[in-house]
């Protein structure tokens, strides 16, 4: 266990590492850099490269790469071309609200997945798992946004029973702006781990030691809960690391249909302004967050089935 | 006998719907409709004109090209680059080689695909070429995976070895054999993958990092639309519905296909 932690928190510092270097290169080979942007309609041609040596983008890339990184590890990640504020201003001022939905949607997901998959699983090609499963299968299979349009047509416009926008003030405040993102997310979320919650459980079922511990007579449930969940959350544990993908882009496209002043909001407009510090900011902090996400699934996994390998 | 036809009912049922859309996207262009534009959100024409007054129907002809083309363009370029890769990683017998061409990927997985091409996005706006590229950029380690895996569990199988004993010669092991029978999982994966890649376009459309605001593409009507929903119902739903019948077609027909190739074996060891 301590060597698997071990090599497994190895593997996401260099992760890290060759993350940071990666989010740096991509950003720079974007075409204009900082001074370009800025700056071409007011001044002249000069004084752009003057600016550009103010700014050390004359410097080769990687004397840039070890300062920017430097400042990252301080905690300095730069500042905004647009509002001249520090990059970290922004992300800390944004970063409660994606958090707040993320949490809001996670934990009504993973009970209700887990659920349905056990659900679905313990009665294999049974009507309700035939049931249940048509309708994740076509649920999972209409985009995000196309449902979110639909429910703020039907809900907000027509029957005007929910708010269609974020109107400022907390979302904790107000726990009834959550309701229509959160069922926006919910649908391809559960339908994706409630399918890995639901192979899990079938194949823990037909596995010998759960067939040999029903031939003793353990208790239905016990062997439910004891010997086959451990077991049928590992898929489900690394779908869910893997969804946090799915459900930061059903995240982003929320947070644009709705309003929210999130991350996303924050990542989209910094796209559109070409603000390319912040972009660089913000895409670093998920990506790392993405990273811990993966670390904390494997390492879960590893604990509920011990014979996880890291390698191959 | 019964479940057999309702087999070959969903497969039908898929088909129809993947159907409907891909002839709208490849011979929509062709048909020659051309409406002036006229008041926004009219009912004027078959489907009514969208937020700047363009005919729907006109618009839904137009846009599919853009809407699944570049899906399936980045999952075609996915599965050359990471197909390669994987093949090379599996059929070499320098573990060096291997190494270096998986472990790199294995750093590449966990990016949120998003945030790759928002970076992209900042730099070559409204390109189509440049999404499609970041698309297929993103799906690069997993096809590379799945290509690599298939071909080890099918270089290491009994056949292989007879084969090298009698001196069958490396095209005919690692094209004829190996390649063959990645092909199994390959289609298995085609289906999610590509449905997956569509999802992702329209995302990146509908959030306005890809194609311009006033393009035909039909996440971005979608998308410029969705106010005037209830004023003029079909500027969104009729380019939904086309979405969503591509999408849905496509997991139907992966999901029988997946009963197929897990079946199969269970049936032959019996």
């Amino acid at each position: 266990m301590r060597t698997y932690a071990g090599q497994r928190a190895v593997l996401a510092v260099v992760q890290l590492g060759v993350l940071s270097v990666l989010v740096f290169v991509l950003t720079a080979l974007l075409p204009g850099d900082a001074a370009d942007m800025r700056f071409t309609e007011t001044l002249t041609p000069d004084q752009v490269s003057r600016l550009r040596a103010e700014l050390g983008l004359d410097q080769p890339l990687v004397s840039r790469f070890v300062d920017w990184f430097g400042d990252v590890v301080r905690g300095d990640l730069g500042t905004s071309l647009i509002s001249g504020g520090p990059v970290v201003d922004i992300v800390k001022s944004s970063v409660g609200a994606t958090l707040v939905l993320t949490l809001a949607t996670l934990a009504v997901v993973v009970p209700l997945a887990v659920a349905l998959g056990i659900v679905m699983g313990t009665r294999e090609n049974g009507r309700l798992d035939r049931a249940i499963t048509s309708v994740t299968l076509a649920l999972s299979a209409i985009p995000d946004f196309v449902i979110a349009v639909l429910l703020v047509a039907v809900f907000s416009l027509k029957l005007g029973w929910l708010p269609a926008t974020w109107i400022g003030g907390s979302l904790l405040a107000s726990p009834v702006l959550l309701v229509l993102p959160v069922a926006v997310l919910l649908g391809r979320t559960v339908c994706l781990l409630s399918r890995q919650v639901r192979a899990g459980t079938i194949t823990a079922l037909h596995a010998e030691y759960v067939v040999q511990a029903r031939r003793l007579g353990v208790p239905r449930r016990r062997l439910l809960l004891r010997h086959v969940l451990p077991n049928a959350a590992v898929p489900g544990v690394q779908e869910l690391a893997r969804t946090g993908d799915t459900l930061l882009g059903g995240v982003l496209v929320v947070e644009a249909i709705f309003a929210i002043p999130g991350f996303a909001t924050a990542l989209v407009d910094g796209v559109e302004t070409r603000d390319v510090p912040v972009v660089q900011g913000l895409t670093l902090v998920l990506a790392v967050a993405a990273l811990l996400l993966n670390l904390a699934a494997d390492l879960l996994c590893n604990r509920l089935v011990p014979r996880t390998e890291l390698l191959r | 006998m019964n479940r057999r036809l309702g087999g070959w009912l969903s497969v039908g049922i898929g088909v129809g719907l993947v159907g409907v859309p891909v002839v709208v996207a490849v011979f929509g262009p062709l048909v020659p409709v051309r409406v002036e534009a006229g008041l926004p959100y009219a009912s004027a024409g078959v489907l009514g004109t969208d937020g700047l007054g363009r005919d729907v129907l006109q618009l839904l002809l137009v846009g599919g090209r853009t809407a699944l083309g570049m899906a399936i363009g980045a999952v075609v370029i996915a599965y050359l680059i990471g197909g390669l890769i994987g093949l090379v990683a599996a059929s070499t017998r320098h573990r060096w080689l291997d190494e270096g061409l998986i472990r790199p990927l294995d750093v590449l997985l966990p990016l949120p695909s998003l945030l790759v091409i928002s970076v992209v996005a900042v730099g070559w706006r409204a390109s189509a070429l440049a999404i499609t590229l970041a698309v297929a950029l993103v799906n690069v380690p997993t096809v590379t995976r799945l290509v690599r895996a298939a071909a080890l569990d099918a270089a290491s199988s009994p056949v292989v070895e007879a084969l090298r004993m009698q001196r069958a010669s490396w095209i005919n092991i690692h094209l004829g054999y190996v390649g063959r029978s990645v092909l199994g999982p390959v289609a298995a994966d085609l289906g999610t993958r590509i449905t997956l890649a569509v999802f992702l376009v329209a995302s990146v459309n509908f959030l306005g990092l890809g194609l311009s605001p006033t393009a035909p593409d039909w996440a971005v009507s979608i998308s410029r639309n969705r106010e005037g929903l209830l004023l003029q119902p079909w500027s969104v739903l009729a380019p939904a519905l086309l979405l969503v019948s591509f999408t849905l077609g496509f997991n139907l027909l992966a999901d029988r296909l997946l009963h197929h190739t897990r079946r199969r074996p269970v049936e032959a060891t019996r």
